[in-house]
């Protein structure tokens, strides 16, 4: 592949970079883009393009073919349906526990056929819908629509264990790390720091994870014994680390090593 | 919805839990500060601080104007704080927050009343004209302790900044460019700080510099400053679980630890920015010199 | 001439910033960004199919007075074209833009914003990109100073702004129109279409307006800011993802 192609707003995505699909799949425009029709001579024949409304790197899916700007990382999370988001409840109401999904934006609801919560506790759901026009409300659910794949953690609340800020962006390579089989050596989108984790905790009793797009990860070491604390503080720290710096595979293969031993682990 | 989003029941017992094993998120033990770091811009008195996440810049000004009726022989100084939604989402433009209003009064308190800054020194003319001495604090990250890193970036503003000469002649107060006289330090009486404490788990685990997250599962909070001298010259205990009378003792000479730590590491920085600020003063003047 | 420089992301708690510094007029302004928020439902009340923009601007060393809320309500008007305020997840929701000016000579009361709009509206636009706000375009601004004999003089410096006889702040968008026009002082109008001009030279580079954003971006001495955004966005995102392209 050659070089990236950075989008600024207003940009237009040259033609040839569009995934050129055999099948007839419509392209699927992902968010950061948009679709503006340029008025030509002829007005029978409209002229479209696509042209970028976020700075990012132009990023396509031949496979799926979609294409969408990969922007800043550190961006306020924007519900999308099917998301998985580790939600907060912030009170309840007769139909709805109203939850946080994103701090300082209106609450999201979460039906009651769910089990009994309390204020504060964690969820982990997903987008059921985000509504139509403007001041729609935002629905999520721990209902697991059938797909018949183990999820860590699957949906549902989260008892104990401990939650992580990290950026947007970071939550969307772990959720890609973790549903997709790794490559060993490479990791999904240069992502090794849970897999080392994962080898390095094992003997202690591993842990469990649970991230949401919405910018939170949550993690559980009920399973260390006496080591419970530390381990958790360690993966936060690994994968707070990771994001900050940027960390490519051997960086993040060295900052495990590091603060495990520093945590005596 | 202009507050933090609160914190989560597994958060916050988890904390109280690592606590229990004396153990910060960051690592750092109790008694221990984030790292700080703290820089100079081009003027005097503009001061750029870190506390691990929490970044302040201040910026001291001084201007000539009139002293108070009842205080004729005292300048004027001033401490501005004011929160924007730049420091953190959940801080509302325009709009004061009970936040902002008790970092103002700890700093009025421990740097302004404890007259670190000598006001007198600040008179020109008797009833007539005084210096006024601003320091206006912008916080642009938060994430915990913001009093003390206030304490601390006006502290070193006020010991960084230079103010114009000023003369009086013939009954008039003549004011010198900065490019013309060598513009005056401001009279330092003693370098208070603030050191703040949080209280967890009934009062066993007492820890100073709490981040953000620690902050809000905190219990209780007290606030002391005291000076290099060991001079308490403030102290608050407004709100939150009973302490021990013991435990605040001993915290005070955890205090004075702190604050002597900490007012070595701003001399530091303070003696290297001034060195570097007279070399280049020289090689201007020298540039000066070969030009004519 | 030693050309601006700017850096984004640098604040953890907004979710969008970005510092810009002008050596030539000395001004430096941190600007950050938060977006969508809530905000408090009255101020939704007029239009709740779109995004409500808010701009706050914080004086170095000085109580917020007239002279920035004037300016806040420039910066807003332009902002406001720039920001696709119905994208998904704006409507009845709120931008926050909170500008401060952490350096430069400080503005005495009375004085004129002028002087200051590029670097206001830079850190705003550069922080509004870090934080992903849905923009159509991209912006440029330049400060121009027409001195006694008539030279124009591009971001004079305050002792020289101090003396022109007419001061002009232009910005023109990345697709070349004009989207600010604040000016002060005695001109006449052959003189604002000059000023225009060399504006237009400056913010978009010598191509002719019309064609497409690809002007040459050469290295000279008059690189122009169109160009300058574009660089300080592309030489944040190889850091933000060097994890991807070091693979590739």
């Amino acid at each position: 592949m050659s070089t990236p192609l950075i989008l600024l707003p207003g940009d237009e995505v040259p033609k040839d970079q569009l995934p050129h699909s055999k099948s007839n799949n419509p392209l699927k425009v992902g968010p950061g883009l948009r679709l503006l029709s340029q008025p030509s001579a002829k007005p029978t024949s409209s002229n479209h393009v696509l042209t970028a409304t976020q700075a990012g790197i132009l990023t396509t899916d031949a496979k799926r073919n979609n294409v969408s700007i990969l922007s800043f990382s550190n961006r306020r999370y924007i519900p999308a349906m099917n998301d998985l988001v580790i939600a907060q409840v912030h009170h309840s109401s007769v139909d709805f526990f109203h939850c946080i999904v994103t701090p300082h934006t209106a609450h999201a609801l979460l039906g009651q056929l769910s089990p009994q919560l309390k204020q504060g506790d964690l969820v982990y759901a997903r987008v059921l819908s985000v509504g139509v026009g403007a001041g729609a409300e935002v629905e999520i659910t721990c209902v697991h629509p059938a797909t018949g794949k183990a999820e860590p953690g699957g949906m549902g609340p989260l008892n104990g264990g401990m939650m992580f800020d990290i950026s947007t962006g970071m939550a969307t390579r772990l959720l890609r790390a973790s549903s997709s089989s790794a490559d060993e050596n490479e990791g999904v989108d240069g992502l090794v720091v849970l897999s080392e984790l994962g080898k390095k905790l094992e003997s202690i009793g591993g842990f469990e994870l649970a991230v949401g797009r919405n910018g939170k990860v949550w993690v559980d070491c009920s399973n260390a014994g006496e080591n419970e604390v530390k381990a958790t503080i360690a993966i936060g720290q690994c994968l707070q680390g990771t994001d900050e710096h940027n960390l490519n595979p051997t960086d993040q293969k060295k900052l495990v090593t590091r603060t495990l031993k520093a945590m005596k682990l | 919805m202009s507050r933090e989003a609160p914190l989560s029941v597994a958060e916050r017992d988890f904390i109280l839990k690592a606590l229990q094993e004396n153990t910060r998120l960051d690592g750092r033990e109790a008694d221990q500060f984030r790292p700080l770091s703290i820089s100079f811009g081009e003027e005097y008195g503009h001061v750029k601080l870190q506390l691990g996440k929490t970044s302040i810049i201040v910026r001291i000004s001084a201007e000539v104007t009139k002293p108070r009726d009842d205080r004729p022989f005292d300048g004027l100084f001033d401490i501005s704080i004011e929160l924007t939604a730049m420091g953190s989402p959940g801080w509302e433009n325009g709009r004061t927050s009970d936040q902002e209003a008790s970092v103002s009064h700890v700093l009025d308190r421990v740097v302004r009343h404890s007259n670190a800054l000598d006001t007198e020194s600040l008179c020109i003319v008797k009833g007539v004209s005084c210096w006024s001495i601003r320091a206006d604090i912008h916080v642009i990250d938060y994430d915990g302790n913001l009093t003390d890193a206030a304490c601390i970036a006006v502290m070193t503003g006020l010991q960084h900044f230079r103010r114009p000469d000023a003369v009086v002649r013939d009954g008039h107060v003549i004011v010198y460019k900065v490019e013309d006289r060598v513009p005056v330090a401001l009279n330092i009486t003693h370098k208070p700080l603030s050191v703040t404490f949080n209280s967890f788990n009934d009062g066993r685990d007492i820890i100073v510099d709490a981040t953000l997250k620690e902050e809000q599962a905190a219990e209780g909070e007290l606030v002391i400053g005291i000076n290099s001298g060991g001079e308490v010259c403030f102290m608050s205990k407004f709100s939150g679980a009973p302490l021990d009378p013991l435990s605040i003792v001993s915290k005070v000479n955890v205090a004075l630890e702190k604050v002597k730590a900490l007012n070595a590491q701003v001399d530091k920085v303070l003696q290297v920015d001034l060195a570097k600020r007279a070399k280049l003063g020289m090689a201007d003047e020298s540039r000066a010199a070969n030009d004519r | 001439m030693v050309g601006p420089t700017a850096s984004l992301s640098n604040l953890h708690r907004a979710d969008g910033s970005a510092s810009y510094k002008c050596p030539a007029t000395g001004f430096a302004v941190l600007g950050a960004v938060n977006g969508p928020v809530e905000l408090p439902a009255r101020r939704d009340a007029l239009k709740p199919e779109e995004a409500t923009v808010e701009v706050f601007v914080k004086p170095g060393n000085a109580v917020p007075g007239v002279g920035e809320k004037y300016v806040e309500g420039i910066l807003r008007d332009v902002l406001s074209t720039v920001i696709l305020r119905r994208e998904k997840g704006l409507p009845r929701r709120g931008v926050v833009i909170t500008l401060a000016i952490v350096g430069g000579e400080a503005t005495e009361r009375g004085d004129s914003y002028l002087t200051l709009l590029p670097a206001l509206l830079h850190a705003a636009q550069l922080a509004l990109i870090s934080a992903a706000i849905p923009l159509p375009m991209t912006l440029a601004t330049t400060l121009l100073g027409v001195t006694r004999s008539g030279e124009i003089i591009r971001d004079p410096s305050p002792a020289v702004a101090k003396a022109a006889t007419s001061l002009h702040a232009i910005s023109f968008s990345s697709k070349g129109h004009l989207l600010m026009n604040e000016s002060l002082g005695r001109f006449d109008f052959d003189t604002w279409e000059l000023v225009r001009q060399q504006a237009a030279t400056i913010c978009r580079g010598a191509a002719t307006p019309g064609s497409d954003g690809d002007a040459a971006m050469g290295g000279t001495d008059n690189a122009h800011v169109d160009g300058f955004v574009r660089e300080t966005v592309e030489d944040h995102l190889h850091r933000d993802y060097n994890w991807k392209l070091e693979s590739i």
